[in-house]
């Protein structure tokens, strides 16, 4: 059996430009398409994160859970943030092949693009809820630092935690809708074994180790030190999300890259 | 690659499906209790195609329903993965098909172009310099700046198009888009594939409209089962193609006797088509004299039996009825096995597939005693192809009468 090939050679591509243009263009799509026809609109960026943290500081009246001494509203909400932006990539990065079938039957196209921008457009909903966090850390006087500058990779950390299993669950689910059901539960899954309702000091030492193989563990620990302590992330979590993610990006990425080829065939 | 090839494809396979390598789908059929297993054994959609096109070709691509001419496209324009073989494509591929599906509701007309665009790749700058002509080509008016989602699908289709055929590409792959809009659309966006053709451009091309096909491609491939039969110039193609269509057709009708009204007194064995040496045919030249032989037993005695003879094409035309006496035949019959035969030495039938309807009377009591239709059936294959019921050149002239007033 002869190896297969279909090669392109075309001399005026920049498939760069070409890339960026298209995920921009497809942002401006999925937010103009969400929000246009909703009376809220932008608002709903807001509200997501505002009523989870509302839910969690009610649970916190009836089962006590510690919050490292810092107000609960404020340490939940810190994390919250980045949570909701994590599990809104992750949900639209699942369907975002099938959602797209029409475009990717008929064009060649980077396959990544759809769930890039599925992320892309969840990033927008996180300097939403990030300005409500900054006016309530305004509100109680948490003093900031130069810790700030780690945030930006903090994000890219997140955002590649969820290409990684995103991307997975796209590919996969083209070929069997399991993997499409299955991308709610994991999230909901997910919310409980990382500490954002919780401090991981409440994390009992002999699953410690365990408990930092899941790569968002270093993420939201490292966005409520930085932001609410003002120091630098912990760096054990951090090396460890880092390392993680880099193995599920290798995985992942080329089990896409293959997978794709044959997107068009069974959409 | 030669410098002036811009296609090449070398032993393509296609075989829609993820290749599942077997030890992994022998497993997967093991664990759900050895049901048969449907991924990856699917039919080759397309089987050890080889093509070469040149720059500024345009080539049509023509083959009936399930040959694997959308495949094909599909390969070519990077879509689908070839499962064996090469395919090199130089320059930008550009697929003209209609993206009405691509298009967001919410987003207005110039949204979805700037979308469009994108998804096509198309530099923000390349598109906002073609949206005038493009808005121009739509025809849309104040619609433009409303959300698609209150257009009328005409509109919509209009609207893909009009993006697809406002792009310079170095190939453009069309699949049966010229469907789109009123006939005024239609023309324009063949006018708009002919400016791409001047322009140095390739086209591949896959319509079931023959016309179309014709005008427009020079050259031609025929697609059966995914294999290619036949290429050429398209005028060669389209003919191999109706051919192909005719026999199969013929065979549809081959021995399909649909509407009988029989006595017991005439019974018909047998019919069939003979060529001048008698041998029995199926595929008739078209031009060539052919005859119909018809095998019967008659049980009585006829004083003046009476055949009619009718050639049917395959729309359920009448193309032609003979009856024995007006031809001049008239032969008392008595109670005898025979062969009833006419010939019919000019043929003008157009090609097709046609049927043969036969029936025996007794004129004096005009009493039907056989009626058969669809008695044998035969293809009339050949060079020129036709349009109508009968085919049949006509000398042409062109009288000038003076200059223009």
């Amino acid at each position: 059996m002869s190896k297969a090939a279909y090669i392109n050679l075309s001399p005026s591509g920049t498939p760069f430009s070409r890339f960026v243009n298209l995920l921009w263009a497809l942002v401006v799509r999925d937010l103009t398409g969400k929000y246009r026809r909703s009376a809220l609109g932008l608002w709903w960026a807001f509200i997501q994160p505002l009523v989870l943290m509302l839910v969690f500081s009610m649970l916190r009246g009836f089962v006590n859970i510690p919050s490292d001494g810092l107000p609960y509203i404020l340490f939940t909400y810190a994390a919250l943030v980045p949570w909701t932006f994590f599990a809104n990539s992750l949900s639209s990065c699942g369907p975002s092949i099938i959602d797209n079938a029409e475009v990717i039957k008929k064009i060649a196209l980077p396959r990544e693009v759809f769930p890039l921008a599925g992320i892309a457009s969840a990033l927008f909903d996180l300097g939403m809820s990030s300005m409500v966090l900054a006016g309530m850390m305004v509100w109680y006087k948490v003093a900031v630092g130069w810790s700030l500058v780690w945030l930006p990779v903090l994000v890219a950390l997140a955002a590649a935690v969820a290409f990684s299993i995103g991307m997975l669950l796209a590919g996969l689910g083209t070929f069997r809708k399991d993997f499409i059901f299955a991308v709610p539960f994991l999230v909901q899954t997910w919310l409980f074994v990382t500490p954002v309702i919780y401090p991981i000091s409440s994390v009992p030492d002999r699953w410690y180790s365990l408990y930092l193989l899941n790569p968002m563990v270093g993420v939201i620990e490292g966005f409520r030190t930085v932001l609410l302590k003002a120091t630098a992330p912990p760096m054990e979590p951090l090396l460890a999300s880092v390392a993680v993610t880099t193995v599920l990006l290798a995985v992942s990425w080329p089990a896409f890259r293959r997978l794709s080829a044959y997107f068009a065939d069974v959409l | 690659m030669g410098h002036d090839t811009v296609i090449r494809v070398e032993g393509l396979w296609k075989r829609y499906g993820l290749p599942v390598p077997a030890v992994v789908r022998s497993a997967a059929a093991f664990l759900r209790g050895n049901r048969e297993s449907r991924d990856g054994d699917g039919q080759w959609a397309l089987q050890d195609l080889n093509l070469e096109v040149r720059r500024g070709e345009t080539v049509g691509i023509i083959g009936r329903n399930g040959a694997g001419k959308s495949t094909l496209l599909k390969v070519l324009a990077g879509v689908s993965a070839p499962t064996r073989g090469r395919v090199e494509v130089l320059g930008r591929v550009f697929p003209m098909i209609e993206l009405n599906a691509g298009l967001h509701k919410e987003l207005t007309g110039r949204e979805n172009i700037r979308l469009l665009g994108a998804i096509m790749g198309f530099s923000r700058r390349e598109i906002e310099s073609k949206i005038p002509e493009i808005q121009d080509f739509c025809e849309l008016g104040d619609w433009f700046d409303e959300p698609v989602r209150t257009y009328s699908s005409g509109m919509l289709a209009r609207l893909g198009f009009g993006v697809a055929v406002n792009v310079e590409s170095d190939i453009i792959l069309i699949d049966e888009t010229f469907a789109v809009g009123d006939l005024k659309f239609q023309n324009k966006s063949l006018a708009r594939v002919k400016e791409m053709r001047e322009s140095g451009a390739t086209v591949l091309l896959v319509s079931h409209s023959l016309d179309t096909l014709q005008f427009v491609a020079a050259r031609g491939i025929l697609l059966e089962r995914g294999r290619a039969v036949a290429g050429g110039s398209s005028r060669e193609t389209i003919n191999a193609y109706e051919t192909l269509v005719f026999r199969s057709e013929q065979e549809r009708l081959q021995h399909k006797v649909r509407n009988r009204i029989s006595s017991q007194e005439v019974k018909i064995h047998h019919a069939r088509i003979y060529g001048d040496g008698g041998e029995t045919l199926t595929e008739i030249t078209a031009g060539d004299s052919f005859g119909v032989e018809v095998d019967l037993s008659i049980g009585r005695e006829l004083e003046r039996p009476l055949f009619s003879l009718g050639i049917v094409n395959a729309a359920g035309i009448l193309c032609m009825w003979n009856i024995s006496e007006e031809d001049g035949f008239s032969r008392p019959e008595t109670g005898s096995r025979c062969k009833v035969r006419a010939w019919y030495e000019s043929n003008h039938l157009a090609t097709g597939a046609y049927e043969v309807h036969f029936a025996v009377r007794d004129a004096s009591s005009f009493e039907t005693l056989e009626r058969i239709a669809g008695a044998a059936s035969f293809a009339v294959i050949g060079a020129p192809r036709s349009r109508g019921v009968l085919a049949e050149p006509c000398r042409w002239d062109v009288v000038t009468i003076g200059p223009e007033a």
